[in-house]
C-alpha cells in the first residue's frame, strides 16, 4: 500500500446516507459517531450507507444514488427494525450489512476500498437513454417549440412570467427523496425562475405502505405513538422529546452553516438526561440571542393557524395557540405544566419554540421521577397531538408545506422545510387503534 | 535570489498559496472543534489536510450529462491564478517581493473580480441545477462585494499617496491604517469572505444547495477547486495584513514574519467567523451591501481623503 493509500485510508470516512424505512434515528447518530463524515451529496462519499428497508418507489432513486458515488464506492446496510427489503436490495451490485451504529464495521469496509483489497461497484443502471429524444422536435431537443423538450429524460426550461411581468426561464425539477437537506423521503415537484421557487407540489410518499408491504417504523416518533396505546414513563417521553428537539436544531444549525455548533447539539441529544435541563436553557438562550440566526429565520415561512387549519402542535404553538395534549392528560397535572408559546408563526419563532420546549421536557422529566402515563385518547408528540383516527402531524404540516414555499428563494424554501420538522415515513403511518379503546 | 525572476516568484506565490491553504484547513478545523465543544487534538489537526487530500487523489473525478468539460477544469485554475496575482502584488518583506507594481491596489481589485468568472464557471460546468444556482448566485452578489472591496482600497491608498502595496505599506510606519481608518478593515474581511465563499457568506457553496458548486465535483477536481476557495481567502488575509496592518512593520522579529503572524490573525478571524455566524440571506446581504456597506465606504473614503490633504 503506497504513502498516498494510507493517508487516504486514515480520513474521516465519507458518508452519503440514504434512510429506508425504520432508518431516520440510526441515519441521525452517524453525526456523532468518530471519524466519520456526513457529506452533502454523492459525489463527495465513498461509502453509501442505506439505513433501514428500502420501498419500491425509493428503489429507482437509490439506485442513481449509487451511480453518483464517483469510486472507490460501496453500498453498506444497516439493517433497522423489521427485517425485509433484501428483493430490493438486492439490484445493487454489492450490499455488505454491517451492525448498526458501529463506525469502527464502516472504517474497516472503507479502508478495503481505499487500499484496494475491496473492489469499487460497478455501476447499477445501465448508461442507455431512458426515453428517446434525440431528433424530435424542430431543433431536435425532443420536444416542441423552442425550449420544449425532454432530452435525457429531464424536461427543458419553459418561459413563465415573474412578478415583474418579464418572461424568464423557468425550470422543471424535482428534488428528493434522497436529496441531502431534506428530510428523507421528501419528494417535491417544484418550478424555479433562478433561485426563486414559482410553484411546489408534494411527490409521491415513497414510505407508502402497499398491500402485502410489512409494517412500517420504528419511527422516530415510535415512543409517542406506542404510548397511545401503551402504558409510558413520563420520564421517557419527555426525554425523547428533548432528544427529538435537539436533533431537529442540530440539523437547523447545519442547514444554516454552523456545522460545529450543530455537532455539539447532536453529541448532546444522544446523552441528554434530565439533570441537563440548565444546560439546555443556557444553550436556548444563547441561540435566541444570535442575531445571524435570527436573520435568516424572522419572517420566514409565516404560518396562519386560522388559514392553514393548525389548531394544535408546535408550530400552531409558535404562533401563540395555547393548545397542547399534555393540558388535559392526568399524568401531567401534579407536574405544573404550562404550554409555552410563542409568536409570530415564523421559522424563528419555530426554532425558539423547539428549544425551549427541549428544555422544558427535561424540567418535566426530572420532576415526573418514576410517573406512569395510562394510555390515552391523545398523546402529545414532538409535532403535535397523536391521536387514533387522527391524521398525523407530518401529514398536516406536509399539506401545507407547498403553499409556503411559493415565491420564496431557495435558501428561505429550505429554511421553511426544515423549520416544520418534517417526517416522511411518520406521515404514512397510522396511530394505533387500540388508542381508542 | 532575485524573487522578481520568473521562476522564483512562481515558486514563492505558490509556496505562499500552498502553506497558507495548509494553514486555512488546520485552523479552521481547530475552530471548528472549539465551537463543538470537543477536544482540540493537534496531531489530527496537522495531518487532517493530508489525509483528505490523498482520498481526493484516490477518489475518481465524477462527470455529469454534457458538461463544459474545458470550462470545469479552467474555474479552479482561474481562482487559484486570481489569488497568485493578488499574492504577487503584495510584498511580503522590503527585500521579498514578486511584483510590487505601482498599480497594486488597482491590480488586486481587478484580481478579486475576476473570481466571479471563475465561481461561475465551476457553476455553470457542471449542468447541473444545484452548481448552477450557486454560481448565478455569486454572480448576483459579486457587485455587492466589490464596490466596498474597491472603495476601501482606494481610502488605504490615500495616505500613502500611492497605488503600490509597498509603498502603502510604508505609510503605516507610524500608524496602521487599522487604526487611522477604523471602518477599513471590518468593511474588506466582510468582502473578503464573501469572495472566498467563505463561512456566513458562502452562498455558492451553501449547505441548502447540498454543496453548490462543488455537488457534482469530486476527485482530482474538488481538491483544486477547495485549494482554489483557500488560496482566495489566503490572498484576502495576506491584503488585509499588507494594507490595513502594517505589513512586514513590527518590533523585534523579520519582517517576513510579522507578515506570516499578521497574516496568520486574519486567516483565524476569517475562519472563525464562519463558526459564528450563520448563513446570510442573498437578499438581505445585497440590501445591506448597498444601503449600508457601500454608504459607510464612501465615508471611509472621504474621511481618509480629508485627513490626507
Amino acid at each position: 500500500m503506497g504513502l498516498i493509500s494510507r493517508l487516504a485510508a486514515s480520513a474521516d470516512v465519507p458518508v452519503f446516507p440514504v434512510v429506508g424505512i425504520g432508518g431516520r434515528t440510526a441515519a441521525r447518530s452517524l453525526a456523532t459517531l468518530g471519524g466519520i463524515r456526513v457529506v452533502d451529496h454523492p459525489r463527495a462519499a465513498v461509502l453509501m450507507l442505506l439505513v433501514g428497508r428500502p420501498t419500491r418507489s425509493l428503489l429507482r432513486p437509490l439506485l442513481a444514488v449509487h451511480d453518483q458515488l464517483s469510486g472507490p464506492r460501496c453500498t453498506v446496510w444497516w439493517r433497522t427494525g423489521r427485517d425485509g427489503g433484501d428483493e430490493l436490495v438486492a439490484a445493487l451490485p454489492a450490499v455488505e450489512v454491517l451492525p448498526v451504529g458501529d463506525a469502527s464495521a464502516l472504517r474497516r469496509v472503507f479502508t478495503e476500498l481505499v487500499n484496494g483489497a475491496r473492489a469499487s461497484d460497478p455501476p447499477a443502471l445501465d448508461d442507455i437513454e431512458t426515453t428517446p429524444w434525440r431528433g424530435v422536435g424542430p431543433y431536435g431537443q425532443g420536444g416542441s417549440g423552442m425550449t420544449g423538450g425532454t432530452p435525457y429524460g429531464r424536461p427543458l426550461v419553459g418561459r413563465a412570467p415573474d412578478p415583474d411581468g418579464l418572461q424568464l426561464d423557468q425550470l422543471p425539477l424535482q428534488v428528493g427523496p434522497f436529496f441531502g437537506p431534506f428530510p428523507p423521503g421528501l419528494v417535491l415537484h417544484l418550478e424555479v425562475q433562478g433561485d426563486v421557487v414559482r410553484h411546489a407540489s408534494l411527490g409521491e410518499n415513497p414510505f407508502t405502505r402497499w398491500p402485502g408491504d410489512a409494517p412500517l417504523g420504528p419511527l422516530e416518533s415510535g415512543v409517542f405513538f406506542d404510548a397511545v396505546a401503551e402504558v409510558a414513563p413520563v420520564a421517557g417521553l419527555e426525554l425523547a422529546r428533548a432528544r427529538h428537539h435537539l436533533r431537529w436544531a442540530s440539523d437547523a444549525l447545519r442547514l444554516h452553516g454552523l456545522c460545529s455548533p450543530a455537532r455539539r447539539l447532536a453529541a448532546l441529544a444522544e446523552r441528554i438526561a434530565p439533570g441537563d435541563a440548565e444546560l439546555v436553557v443556557r444553550i436556548a438562550r444563547q441561540l435566541g440571542r444570535s442575531r445571524s440566526l435570527a436573520s435568516v429565520m424572522r419572517g420566514v415561512g409565516v404560518v396562519d393557524p386560522e388559514r392553514h387549519g393548525l389548531r394544535q402542535g408546535i408550530v400552531a404553538r409558535s404562533t401563540g395557540v395555547p393548545e397542547d395534549a399534555r393540558l388535559s392528560d392526568p399524568a401531567y397535572r401534579p407536574l405544573g405544566f404550562e404550554p409555552i408559546v410563542h409568536e409570530g408563526g415564523d421559522a424563528w419563532a419555530r426554532f425558539r419554540q423547539r428549544l425551549d420546549e427541549a428544555a422544558q421536557a427535561l424540567i418535566l422529566a426530572e420532576r415526573a421521577g418514576e410517573r406512569i402515563r395510562a394510555p390515552g385518547p391523545a398523546v402529545e408528540g414532538p409535532r403535535g397531538a397523536l391521536a387514533a383516527g387522527a391524521p398525523s402531524p407530518s401529514g398536516q404540516l406536509l399539506g401545507i408545506l407547498p403553499e409556503l414555499l411559493v415565491d420564496q428563494e431557495w435558501g428561505d424554501a429550505l429554511t421553511i422545510v426544515t423549520s416544520l420538522d418534517l417526517d416522511v415515513e411518520e406521515a404514512a403511518h397510522e396511530v394505533p387503534a387500540e388508542a381508542s379503546a | 535570489m532575485t524573487w522578481s525572476s520568473p521562476l522564483a516568484g512562481v515558486l514563492l506565490v505558490g509556496a505562499v498559496l500552498v502553506a497558507g491553504a495548509f494553514v486555512v484547513v488546520v485552523v479552521d478545523r481547530a475552530w471548528g472543534s472549539i465551537a463543538a465543544h470537543q477536544r482540540v487534538r493537534v496531531a489530527a489537526l496537522v495531518a487532517g489536510p493530508a489525509r483528505d487530500g490523498a482520498l481526493l487523489l484516490l477518489t475518481r473525478p465524477s462527470t455529469t450529462e454534457r458538461p463544459d468539460a474545458q470550462a470545469w477544469v479552467l474555474a479552479p485554475a482561474l481562482v487559484v491564478a486570481m489569488a497568485a496575482a493578488v499574492v504577487a502584488a503584495v510584498p511580503l518583506s522590503p527585500g521579498i517581493a514578486v511584483a510590487d507594481v505601482d498599480d497594486g491596489i488597482v491590480l488586486i481589485g481587478a484580481a478579486f473580480a475576476l473570481v466571479m468568472v471563475g465561481v461561475y464557471l465551476h457553476g455553470w460546468s457542471a449542468n447541473s441545477p444545484m452548481p448552477l444556482t450557486g454560481g448565478y448566485r455569486f454572480v448576483a452578489l459579486a457587485l455587492s462585494y466589490e464596490m466596498p472591496l474597491a472603495l476601501v482600497l482606494i481610502a488605504a491608498a490615500l495616505p500613502a499617496e500611492s497605488l503600490s502595496v509597498g509603498a502603502i505599506v510604508a505609510s503605516q510606519h507610524d500608524i496602521w491604517n487599522v487604526v487611522r481608518q477604523p471602518l477599513g478593515l471590518p468593511l474588506y474581511l466582510v468582502v473578503g469572505l464573501g469572495l472566498a465563499t467563505w463561512g456566513p457568506l458562502n452562498m455558492a457553496d451553501g449547505a441548502d444547495l447540498a454543496g453548490g458548486t462543488t455537488a457534482e465535483v469530486s476527485g482530482v477536481s474538488r481538491l483544486s477547486w477547495e485549494l482554489a476557495r483557500r488560496s482566495v481567502l489566503v490572498a484576502v488575509a495576506v491584503v488585509g495584513a499588507a494594507v490595513f496592518l502594517g505589513g512586514w512593520q513590527g518590533p523585534l522579529l523579520p519582517g517576513w514574519l510579522w507578515m506570516a503572524v499578521k497574516t496568520l490573525v486574519l486567516v483565524a478571524v476569517l475562519t472563525g467567523l464562519g463558526h459564528r455566524v450563520a448563513r446570510i440571506r442573498l437578499e438581505r446581504f445585497v440590501v445591506v451591501a448597498w444601503a449600508v456597506l457601500i454608504p459607510v465606504a464612501l465615508v471611509d473614503v472621504f474621511v481618509s481623503g480629508a485627513l490626507a490633504l
